[in-house]
């Protein structure tokens, strides 16, 4: 068979962003400065009690109104986008690499070792996150760091699952026989070979990965077993604003809002890359 | 005689058949320098012998021994040794590549692995001399594969094998996805290099004029089981074989007047 | 006194045919891209397939043969054709999509490379070759039948009991029987073939092109036989057209171009493959790889791999002339040139 009859471009198409795309990639962008720099410039009076000035609704001077305490529900938002974007981060983070390591293992190893480690993934794939949550703050008392060690401990099964069925196919490739007949050892090849040709649709994954954790770690302080008033994750914020939904609407509304635009806006990006990637997907 | 494979077989599960046997008591061997043809049409079991041959696969029987070395139970220094001086080049010249690494790291990896210079420095060196030998521009070294074309590629992974100076070069169907007129330039560069490196060659194809044009000594494989072998002469001249006849018979030939006449023949011999 | 006029030679088919397909100034750009920007693939190329006539297309990565087979068909949506598809008398180019669609497999059919991806696994084979008919509202029964004796013709044993088997009980070989029955069952006047026989084994491949020899001259079947293995050019072809990043450069009858090429690409070409019939030589290898499409070189495409260009060459673009029976795109026949 001969070399395909159109010598199409050998580059990927074009980096010209689709006004969509530019767009989602702007907000991303947004929400990590927030994140990075919001607490530098927030003022001090996020951090203090202003009783007088409480529940008033958005106004000029309070673009968002103010919250129960009286702070400014706006800068609340800048400043608990540290906590709630790390965090989220952070259990990814976390997760990804426990599940990575245990996917090169088991790719790599002898055959007894990948099915006792896929036999454990099947087991932690059916404990569900938010369950394993709760009982870690029945544990240790509820808090943020209870609730990130929950979602990595039970984060790490899907990606090792996929990841492993990825790698064992890249595997397959007439590279890495290449490798192998070159003499290239065991870790060299699954670093430098297998994993850097396998991750692509994990970093796909990954990306709209921390929108749902931001989604679900807010989910957890909500209902009480993650970061805990006062702290400003956007969570803890909507849990004790709770009672004042039909009186400070804004209270409610504003932490709510931060956290579906950014779990929003963190899917789409992994669908660009997807797309990108991809291009036969395109429509979807 | 550098390498010798005595009567491998090898079967592949087909559960709940029986298994399929892919190699019977397959036997041939290699010289220092020799260039040995392995032919068959598809489903002969040739690139399984090349598999086995570069130790990527093992028969159930048999053995293979290179330069004293047992291949199928080699470990250690045996092995790497083993490594050093047995080397491939396959097909498919979009697959045979990792994606990932520029042509300087794929060409140098054989050094790097085998410790065989001192140095990134000493590395991209000998990686720019080889890109020379086989036809490659070194100002290229840091492009990756996808800006190359096909025939390029080819000659990346021919570069990435001579590298390390193996004395045996497995090639399996290494023209065969190319265009015709860049397949005549790398199989005047491998027979080059046979000749430059003193390199024994064993080259699986279907195509049987590459094969004639590139190896003094053939072995034909029918099924999983060799049926003739003999030298360039004896093949091409005076098959014995009736597989081999059919198979000569069969090879297109850039002249219609044969063309014609062997259709002519084909239809007599159907309505007899 | 013959007098040779340099004026673009006219493509006609072997002699002996009426002509069925003649295009003029042909021309497939792809889209690339976003900006409406596009590629020329195909570059103003005119030919001449006769009633019944066995031609061969021949060309490299790059050269357009695929897209020009296809675009007889205008089976690319994205594809933008211009210039003039004759094909009895009807320019295809001006028809509607709708009308296309009753060419496709009734006037005009194809067959491609791989069998297997190109067959339904979960369709019978009795089923799939009827398909044809039935969508142009032939009855069940009528097309089965007619399906059936297809199958018959070209040689499936025991076609009658294998109607209801699915592909994968088939071999390579058989599959592109049934890629051929599928095609042959509507009636066509032209078979469109491209790379038929690439992936299978040289036995196969001579059963295949014995069979599409055959069928051709019950049927009176103009056949055209795309590849770039010039073996099974000169084995089945009457003619054969050499194409070259977009452009024919070569077109005659084969037994002429093959003992005199004229054009130093086809010259190369035919130096380069190994034969088994002739003392061994090393091979002439033509420097350099065929250009991309994106990267057409100026004037004559050839030029920078060709060992007799001379500074015309360069710059202007060879027209197609007249060359003892054959048509050739190359300067060196120019009799006026400077």
């Amino acid at each position: 068979m001969t070399a395909p009859a159109i010598a199409a471009p050998a580059a990927r198409p074009g980096l010209r962003l689709s006004p969509f795309e530019i767009f989602v990639v702007a907000l991303v962008a947004f929400l990590l400065a927030i994140a990075l720099f919001g607490p530098l410039v927030a003022p001090d009076s996020v951090y203090r009690s202003d009783i007088a000035n409480s529940l008033m609704p958005p106004s000029f001077d309070h673009w968002f109104g103010t919250d129960d305490q009286g702070r400014d529900v706006f800068w609340r938002l800048i400043v608990g986008a540290q906590t709630t974007l790390l965090s989220a981060f952070l259990v990814v983070t976390l997760y990804s690499l426990i599940g990575v390591t245990i996917a090169t293992v088991a790719a790599a190893g002898p055959r007894w070792l990948d099915e006792t480690l896929m036999r454990i993934t099947d087991i932690g794939l059916a404990l569900p996150g938010m369950i394993v949550a709760l009982g870690f703050a029945a544990a240790m008392g509820p808090s943020l760091q209870s609730a990130v060690i929950a979602m990595a401990i039970t984060g790490w099964p899907i990606t090792a699952r996929m990841l492993r069925g990825i790698m064992r196919q890249t595997m397959e490739a007439q590279f890495v026989a290449g490798a192998q007949v070159l003499g290239v050892s065991k870790w060299r090849l699954m670093t430098k070979h297998v994993l850097p040709n396998s991750l692509d649709v994990l970093i796909v994954k990954w990306a709209g990965d921390v929108g749902t954790t931001v989604l679900v770690l807010a989910s957890l302080s909500f209902i009480g077993v993650g970061a805990q008033p006062p702290s400003a994750e956007w969570g803890a914020t909507i849990a004790s604003a709770r009672g004042f939904v039909s009186t400070a609407w804004w209270t409610v509304v504003a932490p709510g809002a931060a956290v579906a635009i950014t779990s929003i806006a963190f899917g789409l990006l992994g669908d660009i890359i997807q797309v990108r990637r991809d291009p036969s997907l395109r429509g979807n | 005689m550098l390498l010798k494979i005595d009567r491998i077989c090898k079967s592949y599960a087909a559960f709940p058949n029986p298994p399929t046997r892919v190699l019977h008591e397959v036997s041939l061997s290699i010289n220092h320098g020799e260039a040995l043809g392995l032919v068959g049409e598809s489903g002969s079991g040739k690139s399984t012998i090349a598999k086995c041959l570069l130790a990527l696969t093992k028969p159930e029987e048999g053995s293979i021994t290179y330069d004293g070395i047992d291949v199928i139970h080699a470990k250690g220094e045996d092995l790497r040794r083993f490594r050093r001086e047995v080397q491939m080049v396959f097909q498919d010249p979009y697959g045979s590549l990792n994606p990932r690494m520029t042509a300087e790291e794929l060409i140098g990896e054989g050094l790097l692995v085998h410790k065989l210079e001192n140095g990134a420095q000493a590395r991209r060196t000998r990686v720019a001399e080889m890109m020379e030998m086989v036809g490659l521009n070194p100002d290229d070294m840091d492009r990756y594969p996808r800006s190359f074309s096909g025939g390029q590629r080819q000659r990346i992974a021919i570069a990435r094998a001579l590298v390390i100076r193996p004395r045996i070069l497995v090639c399996d169907e290494p023209v065969a996805a190319l265009d015709v007129s860049v397949q005549a330039q790398v199989i005047n560069l491998l027979q080059d290099m046979q000749r430059k490196l003193n390199l024994a060659i064993v080259f699986v194809a279907h195509d049987l004029a590459v094969v004639r044009h590139l190896c003094e000594n053939i072995v034909v494989l029918h099924k999983g089981v060799v049926v003739e072998r003999g030298t360039r002469e004896e093949i091409f001249g005076n098959p014995q074989n009736a597989y081999t006849q059919a198979l000569l018979a069969a090879v297109p030939v850039p002249d219609p007047a044969i063309g014609r006449a062997r259709r002519a023949q084909r239809l007599a011999q159907t309505t007899n | 006194m013959q007098i040779v006029h340099p004026m673009p030679a006219m493509p006609e088919p072997t002699p002996k045919y009426a002509p069925l397909v003649t295009t003029s100034g042909l021309t497939v750009d792809m889209p690339l891209g976003r900006d409406g920007n596009s590629v020329r693939i195909v570059d103003n190329i005119d030919f001449s397939i006769g009633v019944g006539e066995r031609v061969a297309l021949v060309g490299e990565s790059g050269s357009g043969k695929s897209l020009t087979a296809r675009a007889l068909m205008r089976l690319d949506r994205l594809a933008r054709l211009s210039g003039r598809i004759d094909f009895d008398g009807q320019d295809l180019l001006k028809l509607s999509e709708r009308e296309m669609t009753r060419y496709r497999g009734s006037a005009i059919a194809m067959v491609f490379q791989d069998p297997m991806s190109f067959l339904d696994p979960l369709m019978t084979i009795g089923d799939q070759v009827a398909e044809t008919l039935r969508i142009r509202g032939v009855g069940k029964a009528e097309a089965r039948k007619r399906a059936l004796a297809v199958l018959d013709e070209l040689g499936v044993d025991r076609a009658a009991e294998r109607l209801d088997a699915y592909p994968h009980e088939f071999s390579g070989g058989m599959r592109q029987r049934v890629v051929l029955a599928m095609a042959l069952v509507g009636e066509p006047r032209l078979l469109i073939a491209d790379e038929p026989t690439t992936a299978l084994d040289v036995r196969v491949q001579d059963q295949v092109l014995d069979l599409l020899d055959d069928v051709s001259a019950r049927r009176g079947l103009a056949v055209l036989f795309i590849t770039h293995d010039l073996g099974v050019v000169a084995g089945f072809a009457e003619r054969v057209m050499v194409m070259y990043s977009g452009r024919i450069v070569e077109d005659g009858e084969v037994e002429q171009v093959f003992a005199h090429p004229r054009h130093p690409y086809t010259r190369g070409l035919i130096k380069a493959v190994p034969r088994i019939d002739q003392d061994l030589h090393k091979l002439y290898a033509i420097p350099g790889a065929p250009p991309p499409p994106l990267a057409r070189p100026s004037g004559c495409p050839f030029h920078p791999r060709c060992s007799e260009s001379f500074d015309r060459c360069v710059s202007e673009l060879p027209a197609v002339l007249n060359v003892g029976g054959e048509r050739v795109a190359c300067h060196l026949h120019d009799p006026l040139r400077v």
